[in-house]
C-alpha cells in the first residue's frame, strides 16, 4: 500500500502525466469547438426558406397525396414482407428545417433514424432488438454528446494507455527501477504498486477531460439555446458513460505498464498498440463475426453499452453478381467489459511474471 | 586466508549471458568471501565480472547456479529480510533525471518508510544541501555519485557496496570517496568496493578478492598480498668484481639469479638467508634491498598470467 502511494505521486510528479491532463484538456476543447457550427439553431432566412419549401410541397401533396399513397402501397404489396414506409410520405416541416444537433439525442419513434440500416435489403430483416437497443441508445443517434463519446473519450483513454507505458519505460531507460530494486526487491510487489498507481493514478486526466467535454458541450448548447430536452434518465446515462471510461480509463493504463514492461520502450509499446488500432479500423470487415474479438470494438462496446458491427454474408450464389448483402452483429456492454478486464488481467500476469525473472542493469 | 564471520560469501556462483556468438560467461565458479568490517577491495580487469557478481547479490541477476549469502541470509531468496541492511551503488549511480536530487531520495525515502527529515540530513551529509532542489539531470558526476552514496545511507547500512565509484571523478572526488569509504568502515561498516585500477583501492582497502575473467585468483589481507611476494626477491648490490662468484655461489644453492649491473636480484630467499650464505664464502654484500613489491605488482603479475594461461 505504501508503495502504491509512493508510485502514485511519482506518476503525478513526471511532465509526461501532466501533459497529458493538458492535452485531455485541449481534446475536450477541440470537441467543444468542432461542434459549434452543428450545434446552432438554423437562422430566421433558413427557417423562412424551409418554410416556403414546405408550403410549396405541401400544396403539391394536397393534390397528390392520396394518388402517392395509393402506387406507394400497390407497389408495397407485390413484395410481402416489405415495408415502403408509405404512412409516412407527407412532407413535414422538420424535413425542410436544416437539422442542428442537439446536446443529446433521441430516438423519436418512427424516424428515419436507423434509415442507413433498414435501407440494405437482407439487415432490416435481420435487425434484432439487440441492435435496435443499441441503435437507440443515447449514444448512437446524431448529438454533440454521442460524437464526443466516439472521438473524445478514446481518445482520453489513448492518453491513460500512453502514460502508463512511460510511466515504466522511462525507469527501465534511465536505470532508476535498478536502483528501486535495492531498495525494494520483492518485485511482484514492485509491479503491482506501479500497474496500480497507473490505473488509479490516470482517472484524473480521463475523467478530468471527458467531465470538461460534456461541461464544454452543455455550455455550448445552452449558449445557443439547443440544449434540446435533458431528462434525468439521460444524465443517469451519462454518469454512466462516465463511470465505464473511468473503469476503461484504469484498464487501459493498467496495459500500458503491461505493454511497457513486456516491449521495454515506449515507442515499441506505443507503436504496437497503434498498429493494432490501424489494423481493426481498415480490415475488421474481413473477419466476419470474429470481429467480436477485436479489442477496439469491445471497448466501444463497454463505453457505449452495446455496438455493433457489419460484415458481408458469404455468398449463397457464388456467381457474384447480386451484391453482396452486410449483415449486423452485436458485441454487448458486458461482453465489451469482460473481454478487456480478461485482456488486461492475462497482459499483467505475463508481465508480471516477465518482470519478476527478468535480469537488470 | 580470508575467515572469521564473513558479510558477503559465495559459493561456485556462475552467471553466463546469451549472446549473438552463443554463451559469454560473466562470472565462473566464484567464491567471494567478504569479512565483516573493513574495506574490501574487489578488483579485476574490465570485464572480469564484478559488475556481475554485484548485481547477482543484489538480486538484479540470476546466477546459473551457486549459492549466495549477505551477512548469512541466502540471497536472492531471502534478500527481502537483509535488503535493509544494504546499500549499494551498481555501475553508474541512476536516479530519475528530471526530478531533483531530493525528490530523488525522498521517493527511496517513503519506498522504505524512512522519515523525511533522514533525506536532508542525509544531503547535508553528502554535501548536496545547496544544489538538492536541482534537477538531478544537472548535476556534475561526482555530485551524482554523492547522492548515490546519499542514497545508499538511507537506509544506514551495515553493507555498503560501491561499484567502480570513483570511475570519471577527478582527483579530489577521488579523494572524497576513499576518505568516505573509509570513514564508513571506522565506523564499524563493512565497505565492498569494486575497481578496476588497485592504486585506488590500496589505500582503502583491508582486504581484497582478486578476479579475473569471472574467476578468483587471490585473496586475502592487503599486508599478506604483498609480503607473500616481497619476501621472494632481493636486491644484492656487490664490488663489481666480485658479482660472477656470488652469482655462482646462490646458484649452487638453487636460488634464481639475474644480473643487473653490479647487482645480482635474487628470487627464492629472504634477504637474511641470502646474506649467510654469501658470507659463509667470504663474499660480502655492499647492498642488500628486498625488492619493492606492491599490491599493483602482484595484480598485474596474477591477471596477466590468468590472461596468458587463458589464450593458450
Ligand atoms: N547483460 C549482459 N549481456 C551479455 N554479456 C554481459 C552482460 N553483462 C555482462 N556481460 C559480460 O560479462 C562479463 C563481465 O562483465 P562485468 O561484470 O560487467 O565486468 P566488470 O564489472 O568486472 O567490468 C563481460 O565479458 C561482459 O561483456
Ligand atoms: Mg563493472
Amino acid at each position: 500500500m505504501r508503495l502504491v502511494g509512493v508510485e502514485l505521486r511519482r506518476l503525478w510528479m513526471r511532465r509526461v502525466t501532466w501533459g497529458g491532463l493538458l492535452l485531455a484538456l485541449v481534446v475536450a476543447g477541440l470537441a467543444v469547438v468542432t461542434q459549434i457550427g452543428a450545434a446552432q439553431p438554423p437562422s430566421a432566412q433558413e427557417i423562412a426558406q424551409a418554410e416556403r419549401y414546405y408550403a410549396e410541397q405541401a400544396e403539391w401533396w394536397q393534390e397528390n397525396g392520396e394518388q402517392e399513397t395509393a402506387s406507394c402501397r400497390e407497389a408495397q404489396a407485390a413484395e410481402p414482407g416489405a415495408d415502403y414506409g408509405c404512412d409516412r410520405l407527407e412532407p413535414q416541416l422538420e424535413q425542410f428545417l436544416p437539422s442542428s444537433s442537439t446536446f443529446v439525442w433521441h430516438e423519436t419513434s418512427g424516424s428515419s433514424a436507423t434509415g442507413g440500416l433498414t435501407g440494405t435489403e437482407t439487415a432490416a430483416a435481420a435487425l434484432s432488438a439487440e441492435v435496435a437497443a443499441v441503435q437507440e441508445s443515447l449514444w448512437s443517434g446524431w448529438s454533440s454528446l454521442s460524437s464526443a463519446a466516439r472521438s473524445a473519450a478514446p481518445a482520453f483513454l489513448m492518453l491513460a494507455f500512453v502514460v502508463g507505458v512511460s510511466f515504466v519505460t522511462a525507469e527501465q531507460r534511465t536505470g532508476a527501477l535498478g536502483l528501486w530494486l535495492t531498495f525494494e526487491p520483492r518485485r511482484s510487489r514492485v509491479y503491482g504498486s506501479k500497474a496500480a498507481a497507473a490505473a488509479l493514478g490516470t482517472a484524473p486526466l480521463v475523467l478530468g477531460g471527458w467531465l470538461a467535454t460534456v461541461g464544454g458541450l452543455y455550455a455550448l448548447h445552452a449558449a445557443v439555446g439547443t440544449v434540446g430536452t435533458v431528462s434525468g434518465d439521460d444524465w443517469a446515462q451519462i454518469a454512466a458513460f462516465s463511470g465505464r471510461l473511468l473503469l476503461a480509463g484504469a484498464l487501459c493504463a493498467a496495459a500500458g505498464v503491461a505493454l511497457g514492461v513486456l516491449l521495454r520502450h515506449a515507442a515499441s509499446a506505443i507503436g504496437g498498440a497503434a498498429l493494432l488500432l490501424w489494423a481493426s479500423a481498415g480490415f475488421a470487415f474481413t473477419l466476419g463475426t470474429a470481429q467480436r474479438w477485436l479489442p477496439v470494438l469491445n471497448l466501444d462496446a463497454w463505453l457505449r453499452d452495446g455496438a455493433i458491427y457489419q460484415y458481408p454474408a458469404r455468398a449463397a450464389d457464388p456467381s457474384g453478381e447480386a451484391s453482396v448483402p452486410w449483415l449486423t452483429g452485436v458485441v454487448g456492454g458486458a461482453h465489451g467489459g469482460l473481454y478487456w478486464l480478461a485482456v488486461v488481467a492475462v497482459l499483467t500476469l505475463v508481465a508480471g511474471a516477465v518482470f519478476c525473472r527478468r535480469d537488470l542493469d | 586466508m580470508i575467515d572469521g564471520e564473513l558479510a558477503v560469501e559465495t559459493r561456485g556462483l556462475r552467471k553466463s549471458f546469451r549472446t549473438l556468438r552463443g554463451r559469454r560467461v560473466g562470472v565462473e565458479n566464484l567464491d567471494l568471501r567478504v569479512p565483516v568490517g573493513g574495506v574490501h577491495g574487489f578488483l579485476g580487469p574490465n570485464g572480469s565480472g564484478k559488475t556481475t557478481t554485484i548485481r547477482m547479490l543484489l538480486g538484479l541477476a540470476r546466477p546459473d547456479r551457486g549459492t549466495a549469502t549477505i551477512f548469512g541470509h541466502e540471497v536472492p531468496r531471502h534478500l527481502p529480510d537483509v535488503v535493509g541492511r544494504v546499500g549499494a551503488i551498481v555501475e553508474s549511480p541512476r536516479f530519475f533525471p528530471a526530478f531533483t536530487g531530493r525528490s530523488n531520495l525522498r521517493l527511496l525515502a517513503d519506498a522504505i518508510g524512512t522519515p523525511r527529515d533522514r533525506v536532508d540530513a542525509v544531503l547535508e551529509e553528502v554535501g548536496l544541501s545547496g544544489r538538492a532542489g536541482d534537477p538531478y539531470r544537472t548535476y556534475s558526476l561526482g555530485m551524482k555519485q554523492r547522492l548515490a552514496i546519499g542514497a545508499t545511507l538511507l537506509k544506514d547500512p551495515d553493507l555498503l557496496i560501491f561499484d567502480e565509484p570513483t570511475n570519471g571523478l577527478d582527483p579530489a572526488g577521488i579523494h572524497e570517496i576513499r576518505r568516505t569509504m573509509r570513514d564508513l568502515a571506522d565506523r564499524g561498516r563493512t565497505v565492498l568496493v569494486s575497481s578496476h585500477i588497485l592504486a585506488e583501492v590500496q589505500q582503502v582497502a583491508d582486504s581484497v578478492s582478486i578476479v579475473a575473467r569471472g574467476r578468483l585468483i587471490a585473496e586475502g589481507r592487503v599486508a599478506d598480498l604483498v609480503a607473500g611476494q616481497a619476501g621472494q626477491a632481493v636486491r644484492v648490490g656487490l664490488a663489481s668484481d666480485e658479482v660472477a662468484v656470488a652469482a655462482s655461489v646462490l646458484g649452487a644453492r638453487g636460488l634464481s639469479v639475474e644480473r643487473d649491473g653490479a647487482a645480482l636480484v635474487v628470487e627464492g630467499a629472504g634477504a637474511a638467508a641470502v646474506n649467510r650464505m654469501l658470507g659463509e664464502q667470504g663474499v660480502w654484500a655492499r647492498e642488500l634491498a628486498p625488492r619493492q613489491v606492491d599490491l599493483e605488482s602482484v595484480f598485474l603479475g596474477l591477471t596477466q598470467t590468468e590472461t596468458a594461461g587463458e589464450s593458450v
